[in-house]
């Protein structure tokens, strides 16, 4: 179960011994479980996009479903254990590490958050299935059955989150701390990258980086993640951390998924593919995680809209600074290459000169390409990031209490 | 809302127009594939993207494999592979696969059978449009709705229990600010999920709203009489703003519409018009000429007074097929001489119901329905005709553009209208387009010359050796059906016309 180590029992500041360590892989395997259900979500998600993308043709049993159904039922079967075990068999300090559901059922809170986000991924299949019939197959990526899923996934990820969340408070000597700090570091990670590839359609493609939109979208959805796992992190540089794990784990994706030989299966194709498409290259969050860092450790708890003015305007500000001549390289032939891997398209795409040109330009009143317009748009990117580092740093405040 | 919503789906398959023809939405294909005859029937999803059904049954020699392929017409940088299909094993000698469409408009599947005989192959134009409806059956509406709100109330109870208890130090009991704070989260929870819910079922209706305003329309025409040289003639026209707008980039682009590309030549015309009273006892087929392919007028037949349902048939380049839809009322007292400006031109009037199997043609020979004894919706093969002479000798049959015969196959209620070739549903301007087309053909046009030109060729080369005259179909829907039949003899088109009840197909479940 999520307790690290019963908190009746710990004494602070000595070393784990092995015994302790056996102890705490025994109590903890659950937050490891769910973590790895997370984890294999996402990984899943990306696979499955580069397949749509790739193949086209997919069943229920395809291979990146099969590891996104692995996740929901590693989440429902571990966390459901841990609900039942807990409530009709659970030690006293499992107990006490428990919330109360419905009076009777007790379990961390985590762990009711992924048996809610399992149930979610399990309603939208059927809800999927109709939808398919009713309005023709996945149309699009935001739909409503979508969304369930999306929702569900999103559910496992926070459940995961949260159960390390609780074991890191609870901790009461550093090596514990550390481990778990990872642990929920590790799990705030999977979340950010899967909030990026929600966004993915819109906010991802370098040619949409010289346009407010990209901005807006990052700014709005972005910061309230990074900056609330920020506070609620034990670790230092946390952001800085998440950001690197997020871009470290895109960049294994591109370079995986180059490797593997795939053709379309379905009609049209208009670009022959012969191997699978990866993501684009991931945004280079670690600069605007960097400076997060660096302000909220100056700031600490204090005057948080302030702060929350401060962080959204140096978000977007940095975004926009480090994107906008990351975006000429990506388009340029020096970025069309293994390492990057840009410039790859799905065999739906009909290639042509849009390929290097820069997307949703901010446009004046006569159509044309303006500054002004640029800059109006910017201005309500930075009002968002404001908005959603307010409300980032409110989440980690709440969420750095979290115990149980 | 919601309740009008689930209403709303909760209607049966509704079957639209089903483009190329009406209300008749499955591709009959009959012909060779190589060495092999096959016949080909597909059933489209009714939805875009979906998965077709497709049924080949090959004649004669049993094959090694049969494997089937779809493409789309202007796909030119590869086609995906041939698609596997399984025999049927209560039907020998039939195999059934199932091809992805992706993309609306015009599509391909092109059969692939490998056997004694070698390889041979055949490519199949279908058109794959949203034309139906899907239910959302009670018990779908029940489960849904049940797991829905437990969802809900798990999480506001999940919400509850976080922060009721969540931060408290481990084994400490909940004091009565944590118990306040959890209640107020916990309706702070209810009221973003019911906004949430809310605005969930708001975007699902607009999606609804979105798919039904794009599910497949013909283009808007209108049937009108216009006199010229004295003459009555009536005048399909498209008044349809997209298609009239089909050279403006810039118009099609602020309204968001793709261009179409321009008509071709089917058997030698660029529309083929059917007029069809509303009681069905008098029906006309005639075609028109255009010179902007916007006006389509064609000399108005003998017909009596009164309101018929007119059908226009056309092929685009891209080989969508369109079946144009509109009324036409002809007043009892508009003289209308006798006359063809067009020597295919043909009408048949003052028709009584005929639930016989046998009609005599106006040159004294007769054709004869090898009607089955029952009509069953959604079963093949009803449509198979013999003509003899008055003395029951095998009639001798002259083409009649290209083909051994033409049929048009209506319900009473205009709910169906389909015109069948031997070859089946499909054009063969549009065959030919999937044929001929090269990666040159992006020049709109070009290709569309080359295909009228090789099916003037075919047609001016076709000879019938058989007086039996066959369709590949099967009713789709029960209720009353009229059938004309048209062959040419003696250099006259001959018109017969059969009745048909026909009752509702059994669900087998599969």
């Amino acid at each position: 179960m999520a307790v690290s180590v019963p908190a009746v029992s710990r004494t602070s500041g000595t070393a784990t011994s092995e015994s302790d360590f056996s102890r705490a892989v025994a109590t903890e395997w659950p937050i490891y479980a769910v973590l790895i259900a997370a984890t294999s979500i996402v990984i899943g998600l990306i696979w499955d996009i580069s397949w749509h993308r790739t193949i086209g043709r997919d069943t229920f049993w395809s291979p990146p479903h099969l590891l996104e159904q692995g996740g929901a039922i590693i989440s429902g079967l571990s966390c459901g254990y841990l609900a039942l075990k807990t409530t009709f068999a659970g030690t006293a300090s499992e107990r006490a590490n428990s919330v109360r559901f419905w009076r009777f059922f007790q379990a961390p809170v985590g762990a009711w958050v992924c048996i809610w986000g399992t149930l979610m991924m399990i309603i939208s299949a059927p809800f999927d299935e109709w939808w398919h019939r009713a309005y023709g197959l996945d149309v699009t990526i935001i739909s409503a059955p979508h969304m369930v899923l999306a929702s569900g996934m999103v559910a496992i990820q926070l459940g995961a989150m949260l159960m390390a969340l609780g074991a890191q408070n609870r901790a009461r000597n550093e090596s514990d701390r550390k481990r778990l700090g990872i642990v929920f570091s590790l799990s705030a990670s999977v979340i950010v990258l899967m909030v990026c590839v929600i966004i993915m359609e819109d906010a991802a493609y370098a040619n949409e980086m010289r346009g407010s939109q990209f901005y807006k979208i990052t700014g709005m959805v972005i910061p309230v993640f990074l900056i609330a796992f920020a506070r609620a992190s034990r670790l230092s540089w946390p952001a800085t951390r998440i950001a690197v794990v997020y871009m470290l784990v895109l960049m294994i994706s591109i370079w995986v998924l180059q490797l593997v030989p795939a053709t379309p299966k379905l009609a049209p194709i208009y670009n022959p593919v012969t191997r699978m498409v990866p993501p684009p290259f991931p945004l280079l969050l670690f600069a605007p995680a960097l400076l997060i860092d660096i302000i909220m450790k100056r700031f600490g708890d204090k005057r948080d809209w302030t702060l929350s003015v401060i962080l959204g305007t140096v978000f977007v500000g940095t975004m926009v600074s480090v994107h906008w001549y990351w975006a000429k390289f990506l388009l340029s032939p020096n970025a069309r290459n293994f390492f990057f891997g840009a410039d790859l398209w799905d065999y739906t795409r009909r290639l042509g000169p849009w390929r290097y040109e820069f997307w949703n330009s901010d446009l004046g009143p006569g159509g044309q390409r303006s500054l002004v317009a640029l800059a109006i748009g910017l201005a309500i990117a930075v009002a968002y990031a404001i908005v959603s580092a307010r409300l980032g740093l409110a989440w980690g405040k709440g969420m750095s209490r979290i115990k149980r | 809302m919601i309740r009008t919503f689930v209403r709303t789906l909760s209607v049966a398959v509704v079957y639209l127009i089903a483009s190329g023809h009406v209300g008749s939405p499955d591709t009959w294909f009959e012909g060779n594939a190589g060495p092999y005859p096959v016949t080909v029937q597909i059933q489209t999803a009714g939805v875009v993207p979906g998965v077709a059904r497709v049924f080949v049954r090959v004649a004669g020699d049993r094959p090694a494999s049969v494997t089937i392929q779809g493409n789309k017409f202007d796909a030119q940088g590869a086609a995906p592979p041939p698609e596997p299909t399984e025999p049927v094993a209560s039907d020998p000698g039939l195999y059934a696969g199932k091809i992805w469409i992706m993309t609306g408009g015009s599509n391909s599947v092109t059969v692939n059978v490998t056997g004694p005989r070698g390889n041979g192959s055949v490519v199949i134009p279908v058109v794959a449009v949203a034309f139906s409806r899907y239910p959302l059956s009670t018990p779908m509406v029940i489960g849904l709705s049940v797991l829905g709100v437990f969802l809900c109330v798990g999480l506001i109870s999940i919400v509850g229990a976080a922060i009721r208890e969540g931060s408290l130090d481990p084994g400490q009991p909940p004091s009565d600010r944590s118990r306040k704070r959890a209640r107020f989260a916990m309706g702070l929870t209810s009221v973003i999920l019911g906004l949430l819910v809310f605005g969930g079922a708001k975007w699902w209706q607009s999606d609804d709203d979105n798919y039904e305003k794009n599910m497949y329309k013909p283009l808007a025409s209108a049937a009108t009489i216009e006199t010229r040289d004295g003459i009555p003639m009536v005048n399909v026209s498209i008044t349809d703003s997209v298609w009239r707008h089909r050279n403006d980039a810039s118009w099609l682009q602020q309204h968001d519409a793709n261009a179409w590309t321009p008509l071709v030549e089917d058997h030698g015309k660029l529309m083929h018009v059917f007029l069809i009273s509303e009681d069905m006892s008098s029906f006309a087929h005639v075609h028109p000429d255009s010179k902007d392919s916007i006006d389509f007028p064609a000399r108005l037949p003998p017909l009596p007074g009164g309101r018929y349902r007119v059908f226009g048939d056309v092929v685009h380049e891209s080989g969508f097929t369109h079946t144009l839809v509109s009324a036409l009322d002809i007043p009892a007292t508009l003289q209308l001489p006798a006359g063809t400006a067009d020597p295919d031109d043909s009408w048949l009037i003052g028709l009584k119901p005929n639930e016989g199997s046998t009609a005599a043609l106006e040159d004294g020979s007769t054709i004869e329905w090898e009607r089955p004894k029952k009509f069953v919706a959604g079963n093949p093969g009803a449509l198979r005709f013999v003509v003899k002479n008055a003395d029951g000798s095998p009639a001798s049959l002259e083409p009649y553009m290209g083909m051994a015969g033409h049929a048009v196959v209506a319900r009473a209620d205009g709910a169906v209208f389909v015109h069948l070739h031997p070859m089946g549903t499909i054009s063969m301007a549009s065959q030919m387009a999937y044929v001929m087309r090269t990666a040159e053909d992006s020049v709109r046009g070009r290709l569309g010359k080359r295909v009228s030109e090789a099916e003037m060729s075919a047609m001016s080369h076709a000879a019938i050796h058989s007086n039996v005259v066959s369709f590949p179909y099967a009713f789709p829907r029960e209720g009353p059906y009229r059938v004309w039949v048209q062959v040419k003899r003696g250099g006259k088109v001959l018109t017969a016309a059969f009745d048909a009840n026909v009752s509702a197909a059994v669900e087998s479940g599969s």
